[in-house]
């Protein structure tokens, strides 16, 4: 893609500032202001309705961000639909519902924006296709359909096909809520493995575990507003806000 | 998916443990159920003699069918004069089509039943998925190759093609032309500046060739006149002044202009125009026509002249292709963000549906040609054609907006998160889902159309049923309105019925509500 002004950020490969966002009256991001270094797993926790999805899909302009300003990659996210088209094939995301195609197989549905959109020929796509299915350990289930895997499978898939375009960033957007309690761990496994290959993700999850085990740092949302960032061992066991506390306290009862 | 092949009740898989879970612990075993309760024995207890009155209904029933039936076989077999049929067959089937040609519908007929047959044959099987596209572009072209086959067409020998190449290559007025004064000098700066701006901005080798190319070329022409010492001002410095000229104002139009990316977008259409440009400099557009000496291939056959059953199928599978992409596009129009775009689809679609069939027929044979130049006449045939396809098309994008609307919201935040572009996630991801949900209504759509083909015998046209009741106002077959108009229901069923039935076959393979 050529023409599109690159801004340096140095090290950090999401700049948020100040970034606004309402949903008619309901103001649903006051002023986040966030970095995430490149490399980095950062995971966002919070009570529902405190802004945390609405906050990553602002990052790939699922939601159009009304204040404020976001840079990924040195490209600012602007209306100009070259540099929204860019920023986008370098974030990968993974949804809380899957979201994979019905109508095309495991294997189209992860070949379908290599080929489309990086123009890589058929034979590539399928080759990395099958390595990233091997790598999330389904290669049994190229041939079928989504709806014929379990939601784990499934979430697996949506795993692989995000990687498939083989971005720099990753996006988690609960990606375990809508899953058997079976299911979860096999999901969690996966990202897991990814988050030690070096990748930057940002994970918004409830998942405690997880956060403790892979994050570099958690940040806690609540009313829209980014309450608190830090280290999983000071976020945990010395956290600084009270509501961060309360919410701690809730979450971690036993 | 599974459930909704298998033809068990669905009981019997509750018992099955799920794959991958243990059985449940000490289950009983199964049981058979009783006799009486299922299989035909089970069905007719159940639903025709499940007490003394509904067994005595049932008898009395079967009784009145019976003999119905047996009155209308009876008729059949030996009241119905049937020689009405056999004798006009060939009048029914291709109607007032000159008897010489026939072969021509009958070979259009078998291709249309030959490439039906292999689209269902494919598309049963996952495994020929790639023949798939082939076959939609056989359908797609079939309008164009079914025309030429039925109406008949020329084409212009290999000598006249050589001669007419010959003529726009070689023209010997052009060369003089381009020797003459300021022409050739004119041409050369328009090419040169455009070959300047390609030059600077368009990185392919082969654009860059091309340009080069063309620059040399028009050099090479300017060169006979460039070499004249006579004229009082040397040619060859006018040459060279106008071409470099044309190369500096190139050059100013992409530095000063800073064109870089709607300028690499805007070059063929600069080619395009110099083309025409030059063209013009040096014939003043009084381009002579060549030698053209087509040969008849298949001898021109009027299209008011197909009829019977030829025309009813013909109307409906052009007026069927035809109608597919427009209802595509008038659906996404009118889904489309630009309130334009919306407005005027909103319009054509509410207009033609808020008009019955028969008066769009009407304006189409009427009116049509008061909009037209007097020396231009569209066929009859083509009217009613273009009439039909405009009614089916408006109809089928409300049928598959309905589609479209109901591929979930996910779907799209999906396949935008993948980077495709929005055209990209309509033609890929949104299509493909809406026109798999909507495939019965579209089908019925067409159903509907196919019958309402025998509206057009009321604007004189003479399909089927055209043909069939001018067959029973002949002295000779006064009398069989009752055979001729049965032939026609039983025609119109079969077909009909079959396209339902495959429209519900193709529904299963597809996994319509399956997700």
């Amino acid at each position: 893609m050529p023409d599109i002004e690159r801004i340096d950020t140095g090290d950090d490969i999401i700049v948020c500032e100040n970034v606004k966002k309402w949903f008619g009256e309901f103001q649903a991001l006051r002023g986040i202001s966030l970095r995430v270094r490149r490399g980095e797993v950062l995971v966002i926790i919070g009570p529902s309705g405190s802004g945390k999805s609405t906050f990553i899909r602002t990052v790939n302009r699922l939601e159009e961000h009304q204040g404020g300003r976001i840079v990924v990659d040195g490209i600012e996210l602007s209306h100009d639909v070259r540099n929204i088209a860019a920023i986008r094939s370098e974030i990968g995301m993974v949804f809380q519902q899957f979201n994979l195609f019905p109508h095309l197989t495991v294997r189209q549905n992860l070949t379908l924006a290599p080929i489309w959109v990086r123009r890589w020929s058929q034979a590539k796509a399928e080759a990395k296709a099958m390595e990233l299915l091997d790598r999330v350990g389904i290669p049994e289930q190229a041939d079928k359909y989504p709806g014929q895997l379990s939601g784990g499978q499934q979430q697996r898939v949506a795993i692989a096909r995000a990687l498939a375009m083989e971005p720099r960033i990753m996006l988690f957007d609960e990606p375990t809520s809508a899953l058997d309690p079976e299911m979860i761990k096999e999901v969690l496994d996966v990202m897991q493995e990814l988050a030690h290959t070096g990748i930057t993700m940002v994970v918004v999850t409830h998942e405690m575990g997880f956060a403790r085990e892979a994050a570099d740092r958690i940040c806690f949302f609540d009313f829209g507003n980014l309450v608190e960032i830090g280290p999983p061992d000071q976020f945990f066991h010395s956290p600084q806000h009270e509501r961060t506390k309360l919410f701690l306290s809730q979450i971690l009862h036993q | 998916m599974n459930a909704a092949r298998s033809s068990r009740p669905p009981e019997a898989s509750d018992g099955a443990p799920r794959p991958g879970l243990p059985p449940a612990a000490a289950a009983l075993p199964m049981e058979r159920p009783p006799r009486t309760e299922v299989g035909p024995l089970g069905w007719l207890r159940h639903n025709l003699f499940s007490s003394t009155f509904n067994a005595g209904l049932t008898l009395m029933l079967a009784g009145l069918l019976g003999w119905l039936g047996w009155l209308a076989v009876r008729w059949t077999v030996t009241d119905a004069n049937w020689g009405v049929v056999l004798k006009n067959w060939r009048v029914i089937l291709f109607g007032v089509y000159p008897r010489a040609e026939i072969w021509r519908p009958a070979a259009g007929l078998i291709l249309v039943f030959v490439l039906g047959w292999l689209t269902w044959w494919v598309w049963r099987r996952t495994e020929m998925w790639r023949m798939r596209r082939p076959i939609l572009a056989a359908w797609v072209i079939s309008p164009l190759v079914f025309g030429l086959l039925l109406g008949g067409f020329e084409l212009p020998t290999l000598r006249s093609i050589g001669n007419g190449l010959g003529y726009f290559l070689f023209r010997p007025d052009l060369l003089s032309a381009l020797n003459a004064g300021w022409r050739g000098p004119v041409a050369l700066g328009l090419v040169a500046a455009v070959a300047a701006i390609t030059l600077d901005l368009d990185r392919r080798p082969l654009a860059r060739a091309l340009s080069a190319a063309a620059l040399v070329a028009t050099a090479l022409f300017n060169l006979p006149s460039a070499l004249l010492f006579s004229a009082q001002v040397p040619t060859a410095l006018i040459v060279l002044a106008a071409g470099g000229a044309g190369w500096i104002v190139g050059r100013w139009c992409t530095r000063l202009l800073s064109w870089t990316e709607q300028g690499r977008r805007l070059v063929p259409w600069l080619w395009l125009a110099v083309l025409v440009a030059c063209l013009f400099v040096l014939t003043d557009f009084k381009v002579g026509r060549p030698e053209f000496d087509p040969v008849e291939v298949l001898t021109s056959v009027q299209p008011s002249l197909w009829s019977g059953v030829l025309l009813t199928l013909v109307l409906a599978t052009v007026t069927a292709v035809l109608s597919f992409p427009f209802g595509v596009l008038l659906a996404l129009g009118r889904t489309s963000r630009l309130p334009v775009v919306r407005a005027c689809c909103v319009g054509l679609i509410e207009v033609v549906r808020g008009v019955p069939l028969i008066t769009i027929l009407f304006m189409a044979q009427v009116m049509l040609p008061m909009f037209l130049p007097m020396n231009l006449s569209i066929d009859r045939v083509l009217r009613a054609i273009a009439g039909m396809t405009i009614f089916t098309a408006a109809y089928l994008a409300e049928v598959i907006r309905g589609g479209l609307q109901a591929v979930p919201r996910e779907q799209v935040e999906a396949a935008r998160a993948l980077g495709l572009s929005e055209l990209l996630v309509t033609a890929l991801v949104v299509l493909p889902q809406a026109l798999r949900l909507v495939i019965p209504a579209i089908m019925g759509q067409f159903v509907s159309m196919f019958k309402d083909t025998t509206l057009v015998a009321i604007i004189g046209l003479l399909e089927l049923l055209g043909i069939l009741s001018s067959i029973t106002k002949q002295r000779e077959f006064l009398g069989t309105v009752r055979e001729v108009y049965l032939l026609a229901a039983a025609f119109y069923f079969v077909i009909c019925y079959a396209m339902s039935v495959a429209s519900r076959r193709v529904e299963t393979r597809l996994g319509v509500g399956t997700r």
